[in-house]
């Protein structure tokens, strides 16, 4: 643990600023918000992954009393000519255009002053489809004679996507490539090639708080107020959507309970903006937890790694080529392609490298962020395949990690150098953590106990923006107003603390104000890690120009230099009352090299590295593949813990999350329809799926370009942690899976399998 | 969720009134958590909503009969009535390890023994515990009376033999001292979670030897069901490995499993074998 600074406001566990308004109910969240003459929407989904579609009646819906309108896509049509979104690709309809690409998409919408109403007059609209073929899966999407998209549409938002051209007759979206050194030569070079295929579920987000946005629109401008993470991007797209300059579209945002990066780029906002158009009222639509599962999810993937070594444990040469299966529209998922595929080779220093990583269109649900950006899922398989080549040439697992492990100032596969990456203390301390110099009993009976470690790493969003303004008031009080979306992460807090820091005032006097367009400035994002670093860089600019002023207004005002009359003084002074402010801004885009397209190449790919490491401890019982994680040890590099308390927070809540995408959450598919799509059938894990021991530690360092020293904490945890478990799980019972979740019956099988008594396929 | 009428009789003849109705939309209800879900997902729609909360003497209440052999359990006792019951506890402590994994506190705290019943979802833990404690529903309704073996109340999947204006009243379970029971819930996704099989066993026993035996399986099949073949094969045998796999072969094949998301039905299967076995020696005092 870092040893706690002497500063005021820098490395302590101050209580969060939202503290007791959350505990006593108070917090404003969207679900409590009501406007005069609101009407709630609610959803027709499509039944069909994949169709045309012949005729939607929904006479039956509109004639029931307390229905204002039965809205299709024709309607919103007339008030948005163009009504197709999305951040990478501007693929999405607001509602279904003629097709249907998924089950479960939006088709019409029932408009009702009562939401009851709205939900019973949805179930008295029908639709008649002309099915076509779907395409589920990412690898045969890939090669497929079915396409899910007739012709692609880039949307050229972001400088690193901007390469990308329209295409057709294919459903691949983006294909991002990486070629580091000479790696024929490498594999030519080596003395041992391994080879290994692994896989990924389709999980979901579930935060506690399921999507709702409100909008306003009136004569030429709109107001939302939306449960979303990305409220500058929000009002961007409406924007042009709208064809209204950005000053007329207003954007607000209150706590969340929970994003987990689902709540980013326009999700509900579009459909709400335009239903209000059409209806000339206030419309607000809640999503219920069931209906998420069509809202955004994670990508599954299909990754194949191949490894030349040499008969010393030196990895030569690595090809990584992966699949990742986007849904029905592409969301973010041509940026996790990119950003998750560079780092795709693992925190390695490999001299020859080459990565194919390809988004693809499949007729699921839309898949995009969550929570690591595809770094679990490629650690998933890079970690995995670290213990198989150990376990096949005799190499202590530490060991040949140590021996390979990227060290700070070489180049990564990007060729980008390594700096303030922790990866070796990461690694010492789980050793430590995990006991590992004594050896574990692993039974001999029904019961087998195992133990495994992972490390990886990932790569930051870039490049993107934040800014900041700070405001003193009058009476010398103060303001932050920023754009970062506070969704339990603590970022608020965290926020306060770094300016409080700056302008040498108690961190919890400060007021933070909640991004509302209108007010506060332009943020990317709460997404990626990026917040603590990006805004808390601007927000730290800010204070240090605010502080600038104060001593500039002390100098004007003929005080001695270094003199400590307080600021509400020195307002008086200057106006003979209680008046003024004095603001600072700050603005903060990190250093970026756009990758060379065909090489991957960039000096500049991240402005800093994520890093994290765990080990974990399972017993299984033989006879019925039941798995229990005993023991989960997760460790991050986060540079200076601002707020140890909360930090460590972060880590098990990234850490549980993960723990559930690897061994309970699966979106069950059959046929292209969810089988499984509530939380009755869709498990996430509880209190009694909790490790016995559950430590979660961060190891000193500082990113020395940090604010104080400080990178993001949000997801560090939940890179290594499915990759541990699975190494646990092949050191119990000498097996290693490839495909996750690890089940209690993968389990079984496997074993069933490797005693050449296989079990049935159902 | 449209609106409905909601009405809370304070007398049986009201009730049966109020009930008196071909409309399947007019229904009884108990503690409502099951009902509630199915209302919120629109897959049942009200129209009428007879809450028997109010209705008090037979529907209430947990007695032990004066010589102990037997209890009468109202049906609208809540879970947690049972579960903190300290009669309970000593006479059928089978329900109290039950509760320890069912649901949770507040639908504890509502849910109750006759609308769990009634409800017919074969993935319920209360049904093949009740079962195999042989345990019979009194059920009411506006012409009489009767008594019903739990295993009769079920025709299928979601399907009761219940009539449109009958009402289960109370259960009566008989106390059975040479008989040791046990409920063996097992999930294969998160640790708490509908099961995939529910096992309950009973039996009386001297040292090893099995004198009788009661084994339902739920959850796995469309309804909670007996093993009578496993029933057989263990009733007057003496209990060792080999007898045990045996009895789960014999388990497995006179079951149909169908494949589901807790598991395929070959997986579930391996399990019934692999868990009759522990659920008989954990009532045997291994």
């Amino acid at each position: 643990m870092v040893a706690v600074t002497s500063s005021p406001n820098i490395g302590k566990s101050i209580d969060r600023l939202e503290a007791r308004e959350k505990v006593t109910g108070r917090v404003e969240y969207v679900h409590h918000l009501r406007l005069p003459g609101m009407l709630y929407g609610k959803i027709f989904r499509s039944t069909v992954p994949h169709a045309r579609i012949k005729s939607v009646d929904i006479s039956a819906a509109q004639a029931l009393e307390g229905v204002y309108q039965v809205v299709t896509i024709d309607d919103i049509r007339k008030v948005i000519p163009h009504p197709y979104y999305g951040p990478a690709f501007h693929d999405q309809p607001i509602l279904a255009d003629g097709k249907v690409r998924f089950a479960g998409e939006p088709v019409a919408v029932v408009l009702a002053t009562d939401k009851r109403i709205a939900e019973e007059a949805v179930g008295l609209i029908t639709a008649e489809y002309e099915d076509l073929p779907g395409v589920f899966d990412e690898v045969d999407a890939m090669t497929s004679e079915t396409l899910v998209h007739d012709v692609l549409k880039p949307a050229a938002t972001f400088p690193d996507l901007q390469h990308l051209k329209g295409r057709s007759g294919t459903n691949v979206a983006l294909d991002y490539h990486l070629l580091h050194g000479d790696p024929d030569a490498g594999f030519a070079a080596s003395d041992h090639i391994f080879e290994h295929t692994f896989r990924t579920q389709q999980v979901m987000h579930t935060p506690m708080e399921p999507f709702v946005s409100v909008a306003d629109a009136q004569e030429g401008r709109v107001t939302l107020h939306t449960a979303s993470q990305g409220p500058s991007f929000v009002r961007i797209e409406i924007a042009r959507l709208l064809g209204l300059p950005e000053n007329r579209v207003r954007v607000v945002v209150p706590h969340l309970g929970g994003g987990f990066g689902g709540k980013l780029y326009i999700k509900l906002e579009a459909l709400v903006t335009a239903l209000s158009m059409v209806a000339q009222r206030p419309v607000k639509i809640s999503l219920t937890m069931e209906e998420q599962f069509y809202m955004v999810t994670r990508h599954p993937c299909t990754f194949k790694i191949k490894s030349g070594v040499t008969k010393e444990g030196k990895i030569l040469a690595r090809h990584c080529e992966i699949v990742w299966n986007g849904g029905a529209y592409a969301d973010i998922g041509p940026r996790v392609t990119q950003k998750a595929g560079f780092t795709s080779a693992g925190p390695y220093d490999i001299e020859n490298v080459s990565i194919d990583s390809y988004a693809v269109y499949t007729n699921r649900p839309p898949c995009g962020a969550l929570r690591g950006f595809g770094a679990p899922q490629t650690a998933w398989a890079y970690e995995c395949h670290t213990d198989m080549i150990a376990d096949a040439l005799g190499f202590d697992k530490i060991e040949f990690r140590r021996q390979n492990l990227l060290r700070e100032g070489r180049p990564q596969a990007s060729g980008t150098l390594m700096r303030d990456a922790a990866l070796d203390q990461v690694l010492d301390h789980i050793v430590d953590r995990m006991n590992w110099s004594v050896p574990l009993n692993k039974g001999t009976g029904r019961i087998r106990r195992g133990r495994g470690i992972a490390i990886g790493f990932k790569g930051i969003t870039a490049p993107t923006t934040s800014v900041a303004i700070v405001n003193m008031y009058g009476d010398g009080s103060c303001g932050l107003y920023i754009g970062t979306v506070d969704m339990g992460q603590g970022s608020d807090t965290v926020m306060a603390q770094i300016a409080a820091e700056v302008l040498n005032i108690d961190a919890a006097s400060i007021r933070v104000i909640h991004p509302d367009t209108d007010v506060t400035p332009y943020d990317m994002g709460t997404l990626g890690s990026r917040s603590t670093f990006h805004m808390g860089t601007a927000v730290r600019l800010a204070a240090e120009e605010a502080k600038a002023k104060i001593a500039a207004l002390a100098v004007e005002l003929g005080m001695p230099e270094g003199s400590n009359v307080p600021l509400a003084e020195l307002f008086r002074r200057k106006y003979g009352m209680q008046a003024g402010n004095i603001i600072g801004t700050g603005s903060f885009i990190p250093a970026y090299e756009k990758p060379d397209t065909k090489t991957g190449q960039s000096t500049k790919a991240t402005p800093f590295w994520g890093v994290g490491a765990a080990g974990a401890e399972v017993e299984i019982d033989t006879e019925t593949g039941h798995i229990k994680v005993t023991k989960l040890v997760n460790v991050a590099d986060v540079g200076t813990a601002i707020n140890p308390k909360m930090v460590q927070q972060q880590l098990s809540g990234a850490g549980i999350m993960q723990l559930g995408f690897t061994l309970t959450e699966n979106m069950v598919f059959r046929d292209g329809q969810l089988t499984n799509g509530s939380l009755a059938d869709y498990k996430i894990p509880n209190l009694l799926d909790m490790p016995r021991e559950f430590i979660n530690e961060y190891v000193e360092s500082r990113q020395k370009d940090g604010p104080f020293g400080a990178k993001g904490a949000g997801e560090s945890t939940t890179i290594a942690l499915s990759p541990a478990i699975g190494n646990a799980v092949a050191d119990a019972i000498g097996i290693h899976l490839t495909d996750l979740p690890i089940t209690p019956e993968s389990i079984f099988r496997a074993l069933q399998e490797a005693n050449g008594t296989p079990l049935a396929g159902d | 969720m449209a609106s409905f009428e909601l009405v809370e009789p304070t007398n049986l003849e009201d009730a049966f009134a109020l009930l008196d109705d071909d409309d399947p939309a007019v229904r009884p209800f108990g503690g409502g958590t099951a009902l509630m879900l199915m209302m919120k997902a629109q897959l049942f729609k009200p129209v009428r909503l007879v809450s028997l909360r109010r209705l008090g003497q037979r529907f209430d209440g947990i007695t032990l009969s004066q010589d102990a052999s037997s209890f009468r359990i109202g049906a609208m006792t809540t879970f947690s009535q049972l579960e903190h019951s300290p009669e309970i506890g000593a006479y059928l402590p089978i329900i109290t390890q039950t509760m320890k994994t069912l649901a949770n506190v507040r639908v504890r705290n509502v849910a109750t023994v006759g609308g769990n019943l009634a409800h017919g979802d074969p993935h319920l833990d209360l049904p093949p515990v009740w079962m195999t404690l042989g345990a019979e529903a009194l059920i009411v309704n506006k012409s009489g009376k009767r008594l019903v073996p739990i295993a009769d109340l079920y025709a299928g999947y979601y399907e009761t033999t219940l009539a449109q204006g009958d009402l289960i009243a109370e259960l009566h379970v008989p106390v059975r001292p040479a008989w040791r029971s046990f409920y063996a819930k097992v999930t294969t996704r998160a640790e708490h979670d509908w099961p995939a099989l529910g096992i309950a066993v009973s039996v009386q026993a001297e040292g090893r030897y099995v004198k009788d035996v009661s084994i339902v399986l739920s959850a796995a099949v469309d309804k909670p069901t007996r093993l009578v073949a496993a029933e057989d094969l263990l009733r007057g045998a003496t209990i060792d490995e080999q007898v045990l796999r045996r009895a789960g072969e014999a388990a497995v094949a006179e079951v149909h499993i169908e494949t589901d998301n807790r598991g395929s039905a070959a997986y579930k299967k391996h399990l019934l074998s692999v868990h009759l076995g522990r659920a008989i020696q954990t009532v045997m005092g291994e």
